[in-house]
């Protein structure tokens, strides 16, 4: 090989690598506004986008998977935790995360502040994105929950609490978040009922519940779910 | 040291180095986050976020320094003149250092883009362009000046105009996230998988050159190869971090098959570096030095290409995003491509600088060593906790908090891995800022 082939090497190399590159990008331009429904993309969703940048957000939570890796990512929180979680977070963290021994800073977010940012959250919620993140997607879960009822040998309901997201808030055995009560003795408390109508809407049994409603469980999900819990005694 | 301008290098190394400390205190602080808890009065006051910004930026800056000051001693004798304008350069790191300190003391009390690695306020970052402005005139004109061109030149000059330019498609403020992470790739991914692999190739390629006496026909012949590859494999595997943002499927494609091919010209790298180094024509006069070329590619190698590759396909990705094995990649890169790039020009060209031929290198080697190893646990810890996040989080679904509990055993190794790798670094800082003549063996 001479240098004159290997100047044409590195100079072909570069630029079909850049004309693809450019192309694609031109293309992804075009589909963005509908991938990310810019028809929702309000002057409010933008004043979130800029408060999520003026407190540095970022650089402890990822949202689309990019930033630090320190808190939960942010990409469906208003899914995960629902618009009154985030407001009580972020508005007093110290009240939020006493029993956590990860904290969030108190950063005096203004109220109106809060509600764009979850304006904004809401928006990116809704961003087609090939169903990431997996631990917050429905088609991907209820896999890994076959898989622990197969390979495991725990019963469905366990599984669903498992894999469901509850174990964010809420621990067994000392495993899991510190956010809501632990659950390991639930049972004494509550029958599979009352359990089965708490979850599908705590608000309408207690309207102070910070407890999100779970929409996205399946009636069979909650029925198993409720019959595991109220076993815990 | 041939040209006197070439000194100006000297003051951009020893402004680079205990920025690099700086990085390393403030990395020790939030791995300590991860295996403690910080009480709330001091998360109000310095939270994780802000020491990130801080540990980050730090990095780019020394190591930007460091590049200006491998190009302000490679020029003159690739050009066989003096800087254009010393002055000039002078004035550029001044101006640099204190945009520098004032973008740090600005994210403690909040001032900040809030972007990550982009965290510098919009007004700083103009500071900024002036100061890269006013280098590539400085490098360009005594280029022009001489007008006697080489590969290696061009490949700098190339790589530097390239990593000034990507800059400013972090600047704007996007309405859209999704356009908004688009561009900031433009930045982060080919800053790192292109400008400054440009920037590595030239530099290596020179000190190789000098340090074997291979001819330059040979070296530079293999440099257009290698950046060719970088190039091909590099600007289209851009796409590697457009999986999840909300970009169009067709990424998965692009991004998974260009950079599965990124490893190779990072071995290619490693390839020509063992084989000019086996076909020497020169003594090994300071051992450390081709020590670290060689460790640099290696290192490159382990930490770019095989860690990079470990998880970019999109089936594995899918998991891996944006947990720690994402962190343990990047530390590994960081480290293996640019830090060592670095550390190798400065143990090249610092000894040259102040006139020592050959230097005494036994604490240089304990630092060496003690910084690789070091590294390299830390990779495999933060690897190690980042598998345990992606199942528990990710595949078994069991939360974020529940996966951090299982992780934090692993982080606390990570620390005490940091402390010695804070170690090695003050041995090599140390070294560095103080060589002497080696004593003549009787």
């Amino acid at each position: 090989m001479t240098k004159k082939t290997a100047f044409w090497i590195f100079l072909l190399g570069t630029l079909s690598s850049a004309v693809l590159f450019l192309a694609a990008t031109w293309d992804t331009h075009r589909q963005v506004a509908t991938l990310s429904n810019v028809d929702k993309l309000s002057e409010q969703v933008v004043a979130g986008k800029r408060a999520f940048e003026k407190y540095n957000c970022n650089d402890c939570h990822t949202i689309l998977g990019f930033g630090g890796y320190y808190a939960p990512d942010l990409t469906k929180v208003v899914q995960r935790i629902g618009a009154d979680g985030i407001r009580y977070r972020v508005k007093s963290p110290e009240l939020a995360f006493a029993n956590s021994w990860r904290k969030m800073p108190n950063l005096n977010v203004s109220d109106a502040e809060i509600e764009d940012l979850v304006a904004f959250f809401t928006w990116v919620g809704e961003i087609n994105n090939n169903d990431w993140p997996p631990q917050d997607s429905k088609k991907r879960l209820s896999r890994g929950e076959q898989a622990m009822v197969a390979t495991v040998g725990v019963s469905p309901g366990a599984a669903v609490f498992q894999t469901k997201g509850c174990m964010n808030c809420h621990a067994l055995g000392g495993t899991g978040g510190t956010f809501g009560p632990a659950l390991d003795t639930i049972g004494r408390e509550l029958s599979a009922t009352q359990i089965r109508t708490y979850v599908r809407d705590p608000k309408s049994v207690d309207p102070k519940a910070m407890m999100p409603a779970q929409t996205g469980l399946s009636d069979r999900e909650l029925e198993e779910v409720a019959k595991f819990l109220s076993n815990l005694k | 040291m041939e040209y006197r301008s070439q000194k100006i290098a000297y003051w951009y190394f020893v402004a680079a180095l205990p920025l690099f400390v700086l990085q390393v205190l403030l990395g020790l602080y939030l791995g300590s986050s991860y295996a403690f808890t910080i009480p709330q009065e001091i998360v109000d006051v310095f939270s994780f976020a802000t020491a990130r910004a801080m540990h980050t930026n730090l990095l780019v800056l020394w190591m930007l320094l460091g590049f200006m000051g491998g190009a302000y001693y490679i020029v003159p004798e690739e050009t066989q003149s003096e800087i254009y304008s010393p002055v000039l350069a002078y004035f550029q790191l001044v101006a640099l250092l204190v945009t520098g300190v004032v973008a740090l003391i600005g994210f403690f009390f909040g001032w900040t883009q809030g972007r990550p690695l982009l965290e510098i306020p919009r007004p700083l970052d103009l500071v900024v362009v002036v100061g890269a402005l006013i280098f590539l005139f400085n490098i360009g004109m005594t280029m022009l000046k001489a007008n006697r061109w080489t590969v290696i030149q061009g490949t700098l000059l190339g790589g530097l105009v390239f990593l000034a330019l990507l800059y400013l498609f972090g600047i704007p403020f996007y309405k859209n996230e999704v356009i908004d992470w688009y561009y900031w790739w433009w930045v982060i991914h080919l800053w790192v998988e292109g400008a400054w692999e440009l920037v590595t190739g030239a530099i290596l390629a020179f000190i190789l050159m000098k340090l074997t006496g291979v001819d330059r026909q040979v070296v530079e012949k293999w440099l257009y190869v290698e950046i060719g590859l970088f190039m091909f494999t590099g600007i289209a595997g851009t796409g590697h971090h457009y999986y999840w943002i909300g970009a169009p499927r067709y990424w998965l494609w692009i991004g998974g098959i260009f950079s599965a091919l990124e490893p190779l010209p990072i071995l290619l790298m490693v390839i020509d570096t063992m084989m000019h180094v086996k076909e020497r024509k020169t003594q090994i006069g300071n051992p450390l030095v081709w020590t670290y070329a060689i460790g640099c590619a290696v290192f490159h190698m382990i930490g770019a290409g095989v860690w990079g590759f470990a998880h970019t396909l999109p089936q594995i990705n899918y998991y891996t995003h944006g947990s720690q094995v994402t962190v343990s990649h990047g530390h590994l890169a960081f480290f293996g491509a640019y830090a060592l790039l670095n550390l190798t020009t400065f143990y090249f060209a610092m000894p040259k600088i102040k006139g020592i031929e050959v230097f005494d290198d036994r604490r240089g080697t304990y630092g060496f060593w003690t910084m690789n190893v070091a590294m390299m646990i830390m990779g495999l810890t933060f690897g190690v906790a980042g598998v345990l996040q992606a199942y528990i989080e990710r595949v078994l679904g069991m939360g974020y908090m529940t996966a951090q509990s299982y992780m934090r055993l692993w982080m606390l190794v990570t620390i005490i891995a940091g402390v010695f790798f804070l170690i090695g670094l003050l041995t090599t800082v140390t070294d560095l800022l103080t060589l002497r003549p080696a004593k003549q063996e009787a």
